[in-house]
C-alpha cells in the first residue's frame, strides 16, 4: 500500500522535471536565442537532457534504480549542463543559462529514493562545474552575487522537493501499516466469532451424543464394566477434550487438538508421539474434523503405542498414525478436500490423512 | 569374527553414560567396544584419535557443541550424534558440520549402536529425526530429493518400518534402505567440506547407492542466488 503511495510522489516528481525542462529551460533557450554562438549546439543538449529525463524517469518509476543506473543518467546531465554553461557568451552566462536547473532536477529524479547525501554530493558537483565556467570565463564580483543567488533558489528548491518526497515516503509508510494492522484486526474478529459459532455447534452435538451417555451411566442402564459401554466413555472423553481445545488460541490448531485426543488415549496407558515436519499449512476446520475423527478412531482401538506425524507435503499437509490397533479400524469417510490411505501390517496400522487445499 | 568397533562417549551426565554402555554391551554380535568416556572435549581434538567413533552428546554443560564437530572430525573422529535437542536445524547443521548421523535420545536404544556401526564403515544411517530434520528442510540451497527418495523419507518419518515401507511403494526393503540412504548421500555433497561427508560420499560410490553424476553441489547455486 504505501508502494502505491510512493509510485505517486515519482509520478509528481517526474511530472515537475518534465514541466521544467519544457517549460522553465525551454523556454529560457528560446528568448536566449540570439545571444548563442551555436544555437544548433545549445539545443543539441537541450534533447541531450530531455533524453536524460525520460530515460530516468523509466529507471525511476520501473523500481529504484541501481546506483549504476542512477549515477550515469545524473552524470549524463551534468555533463550536458556543463558543455552547455561552456558553450554560453563569456560575461552573460548565468543570466542566458537554461541548463543547471534542468540537471539538478534530473540529480532529484533519479537520486530520489537513494541516501541523501549522495543528492548533495551531485548538486554540489553541479554548482561547483558551474562556477568553474564563470571563473574560467573571468569572475566577477557580480557574478559571484547572481551565481549564489541562483544556486540559493534552483538548488533550495531541489533540496526541499527531494525531502518533502522522503518525509511523504515516511507517512505514507506508517499509513499502511496501521491500515494492515486494522486489518489483521477485524480478521481476528471475524475468526473469533466462526470459532464461537463452531463451539456453539459442537456443543449442540455433545448435547446428543455425550450428555445420554452420562444420563445412562447415572440411571445405571449402561454398565461401567461392559466394554462397549468404556469404548464410549472413551470417545466421549475425547470429543470433550478437541471442543475444549479448539476454543484456544493457540497457533496449529490442528496440533492441539490432536495432543487432546492423544491425552485420552495416555490415560489409558497407551504411549503417543506427535511429531511434525516442516512449516505446516492452516487446515480448515471441517477437514480438521475429519483429521481428528481418525485420530480418535486409531487411538481408541491403540493398545500400546502410537506416533502420530505431521509433515508439509506439496500444497497440503500428510497427517499419518502408526498404532498397534492388532485389527482393522473403521476410518472416517474422507471429504471436505481429505483422502485417506491405510495398510495393516500384521498388528500394526499405518493410516495417512491427506489434506490438500487445491 | 569381524574385528569391533572402538566408540568413545562424551556425555556430561554419567546416568546416559552408563545407559548407553548398556546398549552396547546388551548387543548380542558384540560389534562394538567401548574404550573411553568424557564428560567434555578436552584433549579430544588433538593427537591422535582414541576410538574409531565418538558418540557425542551435543549439550555440554549447558552450551551447544555443534560447532566442535569439525574438530573432531579434522582429528579423525567419526561423530555420531546423540542428544535431546531433535530441532530440525541443529539436526541439519549437525550433519553439515561433518557428523555421521544424528540420533535422539528416544531413538538411543533401537538405532545408537547401529549408527555407530554405520559411522565406522563410512555408511549412511537415517534415523527418523534425522528425516524428519531433511523433511523439514526449507533452505533454497537444499539438495533435490527425488519423489521416491522424498516419499521413503516421508513413510520412514512417519513410524513405518522398512518392510512396511517397501510394500507402501511396491519395493523391496533393500531398495527402500537405498532410497534413503541416497537422499543422505546428497546431503553429505552440500554445504561445508569435511573429511567425513567426502568419505561418506565415497563409500556411497563405491556401493552403488549413488552415481556420480547425481551428487550436484549446490554452493555455487547458492552463491548465485545470493547476488
Amino acid at each position: 500500500m504505501s508502494g502505491r503511495y510512493q509510485r505517486a510522489f515519482t509520478i509528481a516528481v517526474v511530472f515537475l522535471v518534465a514541466v521544467w525542462h519544457l517549460g522553465g529551460a525551454g523556454g529560457q533557450l528560446l528568448h536566449n536565442r540570439q545571444a548563442f554562438a551555436s544555437f544548433a549546439f545549445q539545443g543539441a543538449m537541450w534533447l541531450v537532457m530531455a533524453l536524460a529525463i525520460a530515460a530516468g524517469s523509466v529507471l525511476a518509476l520501473r523500481a529504484a534504480p541501481s546506483w549504476r543506473l542512477a549515477w550515469a543518467v545524473a552524470v549524463i546531465a551534468l555533463a550536458a549542463s556543463t558543455a552547455a554553461a561552456a558553450a554560453s557568451p563569456a560575461g552573460q552566462m548565468l543570466a542566458v543559462n537554461w541548463a543547471w536547473g534542468s540537471a539538478g532536477w534530473t540529480g532529484v529524479l533519479v537520486l530520489l529514493r537513494r541516501r541523501f547525501t549522495e543528492l548533495a554530493w551531485f548538486l554540489a558537483a553541479e554548482a561547483l562545474a558551474t562556477l568553474g565556467v564563470l571563473a574560467w570565463d573571468g569572475l566577477h564580483r557580480t557574478d559571484l552575487a547572481g551565481f549564489l543567488a541562483v544556486l540559493a533558489w534552483s538548488t533550495g528548491a531541489q533540496v526541499a522537493v527531494a525531502a518533502g518526497v522522503r518525509a511523504l515516503d515516511v507517512a505514507a509508510g506508517q499509513a499502511a501499516a496501521a491500515a494492515r494492522s486494522e486489518h489483521a484486526a477485524r480478521e481476528r474478529a471475524a475468526t473469533a466469532a466462526i470459532i464461537r459459532a463452531a463451539r456453539h455447534a459442537r456443543w449442540l452435538a455433545l448435547q446428543e451424543s455425550a450428555v445420554p451417555l452420562v444420563a445412562e451411566l447415572a440411571a445405571g442402564t449402561a454398565d461401567p464394566g461392559d466394554a462397549q459401554v468404556r469404548n464410549r466413555c472413551a470417545v466421549q472423553a475425547a470429543r470433550l477434550r478437541r471442543l475444549l481445545a479448539e476454543g484456544d488460541e493457540v497457533p496449529g490448531p490442528l496440533v492441539h487438538e490432536l495432543h487432546a485426543s492423544a491425552d485420552v488415549a495416555e490415560r489409558r496407558g497407551v504411549a503417543v508421539e506427535i511429531e511434525t515436519a516442516g512449516p505446516l499449512p492452516q487446515v480448515p476446520g471441517p477437514a480438521r474434523r475429519v483429521i481428528t475423527d481418525a485420530a480418535i478412531a486409531i487411538l481408541t482401538a491403540a493398545r500400546g503405542q502410537a506416533r502420530i506425524t505431521l509433515a508439509a507435503v506439496a500444497a497440503g499437509i500428510a497427517v499419518s498414525f502408526v498404532a498397534d490397533t492388532g485389527a482393522v479400524v473403521r476410518l472416517p469417510a474422507a471429504g471436505e478436500g481429505v483422502a485417506i490411505d491405510h495398510q495393516q501390517d500384521g498388528g500394526m496400522l499405518w493410516a495417512e490423512v491427506r489434506w490438500n487445499s487445491r | 569374527m569381524e574385528q569391533q568397533v572402538t566408540v568413545a562417549i562424551i556425555e556430561d551426565h554419567p546416568v546416559v553414560t552408563e545407559g548407553v554402555a548398556s546398549w552396547i554391551r546388551s548387543d548380542p554380535g558384540q560389534r562394538v567396544r567401548l574404550v573411553q568416556t568424557a564428560r567434555d572435549l578436552t584433549g579430544l581434538d588433538t593427537g591422535a584419535p582414541s576410538a574409531a567413533v565418538v558418540i557425542l552428546d551435543l549439550e555440554l554443560a549447558g552450551e551447544l557443541v555443534t560447532t566442535r564437530i569439525p574438530g573432531l572430525v579434522a582429528a579423525g573422529y567419526r561423530v555420531v550424534a546423540f542428544s535431546g535437542h531433535s530441532d530440525p536445524a541443529i539436526v541439519m547443521e549437525t550433519l553439515d558440520n561433518g557428523a555421521h548421523a544424528y540420533v535422539s535420545k528416544e531413538e538411543g536404544r533401537d538405532h545408537l549402536v547401529e549408527a555407530v556401526l554405520a559411522a565406522a564403515a563410512d555408511r549412511p544411517y537415517v534415523t527418523r529425526s534425522q528425516a524428519r530434520a531433511i523433511l523439514a528442510d526449507q533452505r533454497p540451497a537444499r539438495p533435490a530429493l527425488s519423489q521416491q527418495e522424498q516419499q521413503a523419507l516421508l513413510l520412514w518419518f512417519q513410524g513405518m518400518s522398512k518392510a512396511s515401507v517397501g510394500r507402501r511403494m511396491s519395493i523391496s526393503e533393500n531398495t527402500v534402505r537405498q532410497y534413503i540412504s541416497r537422499a543422505r548421500a546428497k546431503y553429505a555433497a552440500t554445504g561445508r567440506s569435511a573429511a567425513s561427508k567426502d568419505a561418506l560420499l565415497a563409500r556411497a560410490i563405491e556401493d552403488g547407492v549413488i552415481k556420480p553424476g547425481e551428487i550436484v553441489t549446490y554452493e555455487s547455486f547458492a552463491r548465485a542466488a545470493g547476488d
